[in-house]
């Protein structure tokens, strides 16, 4: 028994032995590896094509880098909580994360030269900057995004005005049970996003601009007075069943494709659908209620971490982000892996797809959505007060509903 | 199963044909136990090695010190007598309980008494290092450069520099600016790639440098410095905020305004405050905020009564189906009961993520199959309490076939005798089910009901993918009709203020913790008693 036992102790302390030498020798292997490595979190969709450019950069630099896939809807919380070892130095991101990014202080500001900067619509960089106090550059962006209407031209003519909108699809919603009017979607969650252009074509807007030019979280525009002013239209869109807040995205989607909708509101995220649907179509922006009904833009790009410092190679990804992907070569090349319209206005010159064109122009005077990250709060009651007000039968009145939205979100805002 | 038919004769006598367990023990006590033991305890030391390496990289001395006296531990343990057998058991699954229940437990715990959320995640020396990153700006006619780091004849690094503007040269060191002829220097498509008189850093000498390239300020007017930027870049920037390291404050220098740390993980001056702020301890703010913050504590008692209605009401529904479903399949002699019973379990085996949103389409008002088919007008998600009703419904048709598998098990292993008995003595159906089969059941169900209990209480999927809470109501900012406790408490960790409040949310759900546990307590006290009865 006792020479068992013995040779059991020497047996797990080989094992355990073999086992670190195998790990220091894998950890000086890596260590002995020559020049430093950037770590990229990109998306599963644009993996490829930010593997390409980043290679490519990285053999004229003499570096070296790893791009991880991560799901984009995480990345933002999770560069929050990884582990600084394992965190990334660039990462992909929309705009309206920036706020929150910054307030936490895990990204870098950016400062690109004067020439970098004259290739961008300086919206796609405002929506990038964000400081309570100095208002800084933090992400470089990439491409634009952005809902608009989707006009069935067999079924309807394409709007000029928007009465001519309301009485097409009123017209058309009759002649069949079963038809919609203005196919947006909401569902139970509500969906402030795809009501944007009815929201602010009656005079709504998130945020005021304070005097320093930043947005200004205590002046919330979801009942200013111009836009109560007009929310009684909402009450006869409703009394009409021109939107009817009940329509979720699926369904939306599926009125419009077989045509039993003659309008949807979407965005480039469905350009492949479209095309493929071999409907005849033309996407514009909703016509002008009692202002322009501009959509919300979003703006994506690439941004660098507190990590690249912590790492020592905060000028390499500084160099990456600043100098090569603000390229248009490069903003060409990501625009066309993920099917979004490039934020450098060279690249966009050069790329040259009808659908995505189309959602350009029906973007035209829109607003990115707020960055500040009190954004969290406004969502679901600017959603819901349309879900509330817009739901057919029982629906409330459009003031009193976003009266109370506005309250709820000053409320959380706190 | 019983031993008597096991234990037969025709064996030799030093080795009885034993019941299972005991045979499977003595299997594993020989020399195939041992060499299994070796395996294992290996991989576990080999892993402990390997967790070690990283956590002595990463200078956690204290996961350290736990791992290494939990590797030894086991090894001990496992090499000991006789005298540490129950241990030998008890061990991994404390080991697995305390690392996945305590562990999180204690971690939020702790996290309840900081003010960790958005703004409030970092060290405070990491936050001043950002604020004072961010603070740089431009001044009025900032320069931009093409850069290259360099080194002069004597060794010294310095920045050979080129305005981008009209391309003068220059080389920048701590001590300012000195022209360079622009013929001393080359550029290419990279940025500068020579300079007369200098050597300029490639590769990884230049990456190796990256911090102390970066701490490289050449000071030119007033407050301003260049930095490099890339590494082939610099800007002239200028601060906008002092840090006094002594007082421990930020000083605007356009006014002098002074903001000092308030305490609750910011530098403030009246309302201003300064980004980012960092993690601290609050102490009991976050559970004085449930008390006094209307926002928080005005819907409690509400989303409480009805978290409760919906658990209490999911699980007895579902036991009630359940139970009648077992009973009446598991009649003797029914045709097609194979059938019958896997139809019951569809619910089960369909994952619940995606039955949950078939549902949600489902039970769309006016669209969804359900008023279609039945012409009805129902606002089955779009109404507070239709909304509810909808809860209810949909998390009783997911937890029926779990009480129908538990009674049929149950019903079985209640001795036929018994009922039998009560026949003879002239008991009706029901009054046998109600004195007999019931209460033999209740002793075996009961717990399993106070789990089920426990789990819809807390039944986040549920909820959060059929209504996500909704719909909401006038008045109340946060919690809609259908929010349980622990679906609001995600609402306010998510939805207040600048985004995300864990401390806040951790808080509550200590509360939420403290409400299961005493109910389940109290309730498990009931089922003691039960048994005793019997």
């Amino acid at each position: 028994m006792r020479a068992k036992r013995t040779t059991a102790l020497l047996a797990v302390v080989l094992a355990a032995m073999c086992a670190a030498l195998a790990g220091s020798v894998k950890s000086a292997v890596a260590s002995s590896k020559a020049g430093p490595t950037i770590t990229i979190w990109a998306d599963q969709d644009r993996k490829t094509a930010v593997a390409q450019l980043a290679n490519a950069w990285a053999s004229a630099r003499g570096a070296t880098v790893n791009v991880l896939v991560h799901d984009f809807g995480k990345i933002r919380d999770d560069l929050g909580t990884v582990a600084a070892s394992e965190a990334p130095d660039v990462i992909m991101g929309a705009h309206d994360w920036t706020g929150q990014l910054a307030a936490n202080g895990l990204v870098q500001p950016i400062i690109l030269s004067a020439a970098t900067k004259k290739n961008f619509p300086a919206y796609t960089l405002n929506a990038f900057s964000y400081g309570t106090a100095v208002k800084k550059l933090y992400g470089v962006p990439t491409q634009i995004e952005n809902i608009g209407l989707i006009v069935n031209t067999k079924l309807v003519k394409v709007p000029t005005t928007f009465a001519q909108l309301e009485s097409e699809a009123l017209a058309f919603k009759k002649k069949k049970a079963g038809n919609l009017g203005i196919a947006v979607q909401q569902g139970t969650n509500g969906d402030a996003y795809h009501m944007y252009p009815f929201f602010s074509g009656l005079g709504g807007y998130i945020f005021g601009v304070n005097k320093a030019g930043n947005l200004d979280p205590s002046d919330i525009g979801v009942a200013n007075p111009k836009f109560l002013k007009n929310a009684a239209l909402i009450d006869k869109w409703n009394k009409e069943g021109l939107i009817n807040s009940k329509l979720d995205g699926s369904t939306a989607q599926n009125a419009f494709l077989k045509g039993q909708a003659a309008f949807w509101v979407t965005g480039p995220w469905n350009s492949d659908t479209l095309k493929q649907s071999g409907l005849k179509f033309a996407i514009i922006q909703v016509p002008k209620i009692a202002y322009p009904s501009v959509p919300f833009l979003g703006v994506q790009g690439f941004l660098v971490t507190k990590y690249a410092a912590t790492h020592g190679v905060e000028s390499l990804a500084q160099d990456f982000v600043a100098n090569y992907i603000s390229t248009a070569d490069a903003q060409g090349a990501l625009a066309n892996a993920s099917g979004r319209y490039p934020a450098n206005v060279a690249a966009g010159k050069q790329f040259k797809d009808p659908v995505l064109a189309q959602f350009g122009k029906a973007g035209a005077g829109g607003v990115p959505m707020p960055n500040i990250p009190q954004m969290g709060s406004v969502w679901t009651d600017l959603g819901q007060a349309w879900v509330r007000s817009t739901k057919g039968a029982g629906a409330s009145k459009a003031a009193s509903s976003f009266k109370a939205a506005a309250r709820a979100i000053a409320d959380k805002i706190g | 199963m019983s031993t008597t038919t096991a234990s037969s004769a025709g064996l030799p006598p030093k080795m009885p044909r034993a019941a299972f367990t005991p045979r499977l023990i003595s299997l594993f006590s020989g020399t195939v136990g041992l060499v299994v033991k070796v395996a294992l305890l290996s991989i576990s030391n080999a892993f402990a090695i390997w967790a070690g390496y990283v956590l002595a990289q990463r200078h956690q001395w204290i996961g350290l010190i736990v791992l290494v006296v939990a590797t030894v531990g086991i090894d001990l343990l496992y090499f000991g007598g006789r005298r540490v057998l129950p241990l030998k058991f008890l061990l991994p699954g404390v080991l697995f309980m305390v690392s996945f229940q305590i562990v999180p437990i204690l971690y939020t715990i702790d996290v309840s008494f900081t003010n960790y959320s958005t703004g409030h995640i970092s060290s405070k020396s990491d936050a001043i290092r950002q604020i004072q990153l961010n603070s740089l700006q431009p001044p009025a006619n900032g320069k931009q450069y093409t850069m290259a780091a360099a080194r002069d004849a004597q060794g010294k690094l310095v920045l050979i520099l080129q305005d981008q503007a009209n391309g003068e040269t220059f080389v920048g060191t701590t001590k300012g600016l000195q022209p360079l002829p622009k013929s001393a220097v080359k550029t290419g498509a990279l940025g500068i790639t020579a300079a007369k008189g200098y050597r300029i850093l490639k590769g990884n000498e230049l990456f190796s440098l990256d911090s102390t390239i970066r701490a490289l300020k050449v000071p030119t007017q007033g407050q301003s410095a260049i930095s490099p930027q890339t590494i082939s870049t610099a800007a002239e920037l200028e601060p906008t905020l002092r840090y006094d390291a002594k007082a421990g404050t930020f000083t605007r220098i356009t006014d002098g305004a002074v903001f000092r740390d308030n305490g609750k993980g910011s530098f403030t001056h009246g309302n201003q405050e300064l980004e980012p702020g960092w993690k601290t301890g609050v102490g009991l703010r976050n559970f004085g905020s449930i008390l006094n913050d209307p926002l928080v504590s005005g819907p409690f008692f509400r989303i409480f009564v009805w978290t409760f209605v919906f658990a209490v009401s999911v699980v007895f529904l579902s036991f009630a189906v359940g139970l009648f479903l077992a009973i009446a399949l598991n009649k003797k002699g029914l045709r097609f009961q194979r059938i019958y019973r896997s139809l019951v379990l569809i619910p089960w085996a369909v994952p619940g993520f995606l039955s949950l949103l078939v549902w949600q389409g489902l039970l769309n008002d006016d669209f969804g199959v359900v008023n279609r088919l039945l012409h009805l007008n129902i606002p089955w998600l779009f109404d507070g309490n239709w909304a509810k009703v909808s809860c209810i419904l949909v998390s009783f048709w997911l937890t029926v076939p779990y009480f129908f598998l538990v009674s049929m098990g149950a019903l079985q292993a209640i001795p036929e005798e018994l009922t039998e008995a009560a026949r003879v003595d002239g008991g009706g159906p029901f009054q046998i089910f109600r004195k007999v089969t019931l209460p033999l059941l209740l002793v075996a169900v009961s717990p399993l009901l106070i789990a089920s209990f426990a789990f819809n209480f807390n039944n986040f999927n549920n909820i959060f993918l059929l209504t996500g809470g909704g719909p909401t109501q006038a008045n109340q900012p946060i919690a809609g009709s259908t929010d349980i406790l622990i679906s609001y408490t995600y609402k306010l960790a998510i939805a207040t203020g600048k985004g995300q409040d864990y401390g806040l949310a951790s808080a509550v759900s200590i509360i939420i913790f403290v409400l299961v546990a005493t109910i389940s307590a109290v309730s498990f006290s009931r089922t003691k008693a039960l048994e005793n009865l019997n």
